[in-house]
């Protein structure tokens, strides 16, 4: 399992996740609002497929997995915030408020940095942080069916789908850092470093919302928070720590967010952008119906049982 | 000054906060308020160095939040409809983290919110208008981040280390709320920090600036409660040793 997530990128994972909910979801993925109403039978359905693969959730992910896996995430914010400050310059969110450009200009770098230190973090654990990659041109479009960075609303409410979904996915972490003994610290201790920073990134992002657009939100996630305001599960249950109340944010588990992130990270099938225009906002560019050529990466065999977890 | 006219002094206080008419915002006990005197500093708050300590510690942060929003709630000096929004329901969801710690640590907890004692005259600065409130505000989350990001990497159960994680990051969305309301940056920048880079735990902090929230000892806490000159009781154990 190690050495196989080891010498894979991350694309390639993403890719082998997605795969596997193309066969059956992927028909039903073309309309957004439809999208984010499947996500939990969408997960529901990983889970419970009798081909679902060893590295479930269940699967005690070491440091060194996580530290590649945080900088993908980090490579990806950091590429749509520079994206949203080259839209700022000379695109859609030219007219956004000043107070807008300047958190996204503020964020962004918070973000670069997060790469450049992971980035040093993963080498000093024997890991190659460029065999990390992303997408030249992520399909950023998927996150609303749209254009992001064609106005301020849009990018706001896209701003606030990703960093909510940080934080979610950083949290998801903590235990597998721990579990990891002395060798998880450093990785912890960074890891919590970015983790609260992302959600004031959250925070602000949703204070923009609520002042420049009267959007129906506060800095913190509200009590059962719907599918349009949290795009993972906020809300989960069977936990005495009780995740569904504003006081209390969920967490995300690594396959949980690749999930979401694979119309995003997957451009496979997507028609090359060349051009380096921003997509057209007409349609959903996810193509539904041709699945992709088998990764070279052959699937793992389950050789590792997933070990208990105390994660809830 | 004899107990008896402590104890006058601490009921009125009380009274003046509006600490015994809470209505929707009240929650089971509230500290006691109180003119700080060498002999009258509260029970001593003894923190183990282990995960019963940690949580113990963060609830002390979290009964010092709920208390100070309570406050803030019935000083009145906060009048601006989403400012009182906000400090509504960072009260509430402090109120929440208290509540939730008590009962995770069940008979383990070291001290009753009635154990508590704020300093008077501090209370009172504080509360005397929107600034320093909003501005106490972002220093008590500011504080409380870097406190819960400091605890983590100490704590040995994953359930608890799951729960401080679900409330730092609320903690810091207050934080960053706050912040966004004066016009401040949501992240915090170097020159606000407490603990310069300096001082901070080498160990513990790989990774500082504007874009980490750096992890603080649980010493370094105390230092800067103690600072705050906020809570009078006094403070020891290995945890903060």
């Amino acid at each position: 399992m190690i050495a196989y997530y080891t010498t894979m990128n991350f694309q390639a994972i993403v890719r082998n996740l997605h795969n596997k909910f193309s066969k059956i979801l992927l028909p039903f993925m073309r309309n957004f609002a439809l999208n984010f109403a499947l996500i939990p039978l969408m997960l529901l359905a990983f889970c419970l497929s009798p081909t679902a693969p060893a590295y479930a959730q269940s699967t005690v992910l070491s440091p060194r997995q996580v530290t590649e896996y945080a900088l993908t995430l980090e490579k990806l914010e950091a590429d749509f915030y520079r994206r949203a400050v080259s839209a700022a310059q000379n695109g859609g969110l030219v007219s956004a408020p000043q107070i807008a450009k300047d958190a996204i200009v503020s964020y962004g770098e918070d973000e670069a940095k997060h790469v450049t230190d992971l980035s040093a973090a993963l080498r000093s654990i024997g890991g190659n942080p460029d065999a990390i990659t992303i997408p030249a041109n992520p399909n950023y479009t998927s996150i609303l069916g749209r254009d992001p960075f064609a106005n301020a609303a849009d990018f706001l409410l896209a701003g606030q789908y990703v960093e909510d979904l940080g934080v979610a996915a950083y949290k998801g972490q903590v235990q597998n850092l721990l579990a990891a003994g002395a060798a998880g610290k450093p990785i912890l201790a960074a890891a919590l470093a970015i983790h609260s920073v992302e959600a004031r990134h959250a925070a602000g992002v949703r204070f923009l919302r609520q002042t420049l657009l009267n959007a129906d939100v506060r800095p913190w996630i509200s009590t059962n928070a719907s599918p349009s305001e949290v795009i993972y599960n906020e809300n989960r249950s069977g936990s005495p720590i009780p995740f569904s109340t504003d006081a209390f944010d969920g967490y995300a588990t690594r396959d949980e967010v690749l999930a979401l992130l694979a119309p995003i990270l997957n451009v496979a099938q997507q028609p090359a952008n060349q051009s380096g225009q921003p997509p057209q906002p007409s349609r959903p560019p996810v193509q539904p119906s041709q699945p992709t050529p088998p990764s070279r990466v052959s699937t793992p065999t389950p050789n590792r049982p997933s070990a208990p977890r105390a994660l809830w | 000054m004899n107990a008896r006219k402590i104890g006058l002094t601490s009921r009125r206080s009380l009274i003046k906060w509006g600490f015994l008419g809470l209505g929707s915002m009240a929650i089971a006990a509230l500290p006691r308020v109180v003119n700080a005197q060498p002999s009258n500093r509260g029970k001593t708050l003894t923190f183990n160095a282990n995960d019963i300590g940690i949580l113990n510690f963060a609830l002390l942060l979290e009964e010092l939040e709920s208390a100070f929003y309570a406050g803030v709630i019935s000083s009145g000096k906060v009048t601006n409809a989403k400012e009182l929004d906000y400090m509504r329901y960072l009260g509430s969801q402090e109120a929440a983290h208290v509540t939730f710690l008590r009962s995770v640590l069940a008979n383990q907890v070291i001290f009753t919110t009635q154990d508590l004692s704020l300093n008077q005259s501090t209370l009172s600065t504080i509360l005397n208008s929107r600034e320093s409130i909003l501005n106490t505000s972002v220093t008590l989350e500011d504080v409380g981040v870097h406190a819960y990001n400091g605890a983590g990497t100490s704590m040995t159960n994953p359930t608890y280390l799951l729960a401080a994680g679900s409330i730092v990051s609320v903690e810091a969305r207050h934080a960053a709320g706050v912040r966004s309301l004066l016009g401040r940056p949501t992240t915090e920048p170097d020159s606000e920090r407490q603990i310069s880079d300096a001082n901070l735990n080498p160990a513990l902090n790989p990774f500082k600036g504007r874009a980490y929230d750096e992890l603080y000892t649980p010493k370094q806490i105390v230092s800067i409660v103690g600072s705050l000159n906020l809570l009078n009781n006094p403070i020891d154990g290995a945890l903060v040793a």
